[in-house]
This record gives C-alpha cells, structure tokens and sequence, in this order.
C-alpha cells in the first residue's frame, strides 16, 4: 500500500522531468520541488540551474540577459509548477491521469501485477527435483557444433524433467570433438599453401536418477517432438528388474515363442527352390560347373 | 567380361545430384556387389572349407574366379558426389578436397570453419 503511493508520488516526478530537466535532477527527493519552482521567480541571479538558459542567450552574460532568460524559462517551469500542487493531494492525482506516460506504465507492470510463476521460472536458474537413491536410468548426450543452441535445449531438457518429475544431474560439459583438415589451397604443386579447418561438437551429459521409465519414454519422446535445431541427441537407458526375473522371463516364454512363430517358420530351405537331393549333390554335378549368368 | 557390363547397369538412371559416366559405373559395381555377395561369401567358404573335398573346392575356386569383376568389392572406389572425383575424397562428407573447400568456406559445411591455432 505505502509503496504504491510512494511510487506515485516518484512519477509525477517523472512527470516534471519532462520540460524542466535540469532542476529534477538537481532533486530527484520528493520534499524539494515545491521550493525549487519559487527558487525561479524569486531570485534573478543565475542559480546553477537556470544556467542552461543562459548559455543559450548571446555570447555576453549581462546580469540583464540573465534575467531576460530566465523569464523566457519560467513559462515553461511555471506550467508544471501549476500541476505540483494539485498533484500533491492524492486522491485527484489518482483520478486525474487515464493513460499514463510509457516509463510509468512499463514502471508499474513490474510493481502491481506479476507473470505467472511457471513465466517467471523461464528467468531463473532451472528447477530441481531431488534424487531419493541416485540410481542412474537414462542418460543424454545432446551435441551440437554451436554453443547457443546445446545450452538452450540442455537447459529445456532439464525443465522438461522438472515438470515431468523426474530428478536430474545436471549439464556435463563433456569434452569437446576437435576434428581438423588441411586442404591444400590450389593444385598439386602448391603443396606449401595450405588451409586449415575444423570442426568442434559440443556435449552435454544430462542424467537421469530413478525416475518411472515410462516418464523417462515420455520426456525422450517429448523432447524428440521439440527436437532444436542443430542439436542431436543420444540417450543410452537403463531398465532395473526385480530379483525374480528369472521367474518372469519363464512366464513369459509362450508368450515369446507365439510371436517368434511365424519368424521360425521362415527358417530352412526355401520352398521354390525345387534342387533334388542334397547340396551336394548339387555342387558334384556338371551343370554346377559351369559359368552361371553373372 | 566388358560386355557384361550392361548387365549390371539399370534400365533407368537412379542417380541424383552431379552424375557422370565413371560415377554411374561405380554405382553399378556397388550394386553388383550387393547382389551377388551373399553367393561370393558362400564360394569363399567352400574354398576355405578344408572338410570338402579337393574337387568340390577346387570347382568353388574357379566358379569365384569366373564371377564377374563388377561384382568384386575391391572394385569400389570412393568418389567425390559433387564432382566425381576419385582422388582424396572425405569419408566425412563425400566429397574430394577441392569441394570440401569450396563449401566449407562458403559455410555449406555445417559447423565448419577455418581453424588457427
């Protein structure tokens, strides 16, 4: 309450600033300008602000001159010095004003309204959730050959995971991939001119610790949707069974052999080839001998 | 020998990009190469195959032999996709060193640039 007042206060300030610089940055608290505006009309000696002015009349600074200025400048001093007094009762400077200035405005977003919080989580360092026993599950190398664009999507990785609830270790900067060429420059014979080039890869190891391995699916398979550009990704999983896998592995036996069927079912000879006998049989023959079409 | 060579050529040109008469044979004799390598493999592992008999390796050997040269992998030979060069091609781009330089200076390479160190 009292700062939203006090703010108010500041920008009708501002609000002076406008055509009587010089004498608000002289006071920039808000007790001085009802003074400052008397100093002025008071006083024709030239007082530090009113200097500007003067500089501006021709080149001989006469007392006379100065005080012609400061007539000249007063219109425009007095104008706000009309505004200050009515402004100082609160409520009809807040009545008053329907558009305000765009410093006011852009001043005020960031005191009376806020962003949501997944908006303003976008400004701060990457949420975090906290691994219970740090077992790895999957781990993510994202490349790249621009720093911008790994950093940007690792970034994205991790808050994905955070939203996703999975807890993560964070960016490894895994060590970089220097590849190099010299290329001679023109033919053979110039040989000593040469260039080279290269080409850097980027790494980022992000990790994964016990999460649901199908949120991990879904987080892998999110960030292959919003795959960005210029960055590949490499994700090696880990899934952890109980200790009675044996025993599933049995049940699951019939299962496998029903879908294995019609794969066996290709296995051995093939029908059309219709060779009487055995192989060699066929390799003993003449015909076999012989050159064939390719 | 050299009138087979049609044999492995397709009727129609599957070739894109920058095509030429020694690039198209290369292609022909990787495709050549990839039909026939299963019955290479299996001759290979006739001859080799000391519990056959001397005559039945023998007839491997010369049933290999007789295959035509299109259908050898040492008949292969790398080439530059951009201008069909044969000679210092990158395995990385595929492309001879002339091109690599080429494009990387005009940053078709991504992620290529010219190094100083």
């Amino acid at each position: 309450m009292f700062s939203y007042t006090s703010r108010s206060v500041i920008g009708v300030s501002k609000h002076l600033r406008v055509p009587v610089p010089f004498r608000s940055l002289s006071s920039p608290t808000q007790p001085t300008p009802p003074e400052q505006e008397k100093t002025p009309a008071q006083d024709p000696t030239p007082t530090p602000t009113p200097v500007a002015p003067a500089k501006a009349a021709p080149v001989a600074p006469t007392p006379a001159a100065a005080s012609a200025a400061t007539p000249a400048a007063t219109p425009a001093a007095t104008a706000p010095a009309s505004t200050t007094p009515v402004a100082s009762t609160e409520a009809e400077q807040i009545t008053k004003p329907s558009v305000k200035e765009w410093s006011e405005r852009l001043g005020a977003f960031g005191e009376e309204s806020r962003l949501p919080r997944s908006v303003q989580a976008i400004y701060l360092r990457p949420l975090r959730r906290k691994a219970e026993y740090g077992l790895p599950v999957c781990d993510l190398q994202l490349r790249s050959y621009s720093v911008r664009n790994v950093e940007f999507f690792t970034d994205f990785a991790i808050r994905a995971a955070y939203y996703l609830n999975l807890p993560v270790s964070g960016p490894v900067p895994l060590p970089r991939i220097v590849e190099r060429w010299t290329v001679p420059r023109s033919n053979f014979v110039h040989k000593k001119s040469q260039e080279n080039f290269e080409r850097i890869t980027l790494r980022r190891l992000v990790q994964i610790k016990d999460g649901n391995p199908q949120a991990v699916q879904t987080w892998l398979a999110f960030l292959r949707k919003h795959a960005f550009y210029g960055v590949g990704m490499k994700a090696n999983i880990w899934e952890h069974d109980s200790l009675d896998a044996s025993k599933a592995m049995d049940a699951s036996v019939a299962e496998v052999e029903e879908a294995l069927r019609p794969e066996l079912a290709q296995f051995g000879q093939r029908k059309d080839n219709s060779a009487p006998g055995t192989i060699f049989d066929t390799l003993n023959s003449e015909r076999f001998g012989e050159r064939k079409g390719l | 020998m050299t009138k087979m060579a049609g044999l492995f050529r397709p009727k129609k040109l599957d070739l894109s990009g920058f095509v030429n008469t020694r690039l198209i044979r290369d292609n022909n004799k990787r495709m050549a190469f990839e039909q026939t390598e299963p019955e290479r493999q299996a001759l290979r592992y006739m001859i080799r195959n000391t519990s056959l008999s001397a005559r039945v390796r023998a007839q491997a050997q010369l049933q290999l032999s007789q295959m035509h040269a299109y259908t050898r992998p040492t008949q292969i030979k790398n080439r530059c996709v951009a201008s069909g060069t044969a000679r210092s091609v990158f395995r990385d781009f595929r492309i001879n060193r002339y091109q690599f330089r080429m494009q990387a200076l005009a940053g078709e390479l991504p992620g290529v640039r010219k190094a100083s160190w």
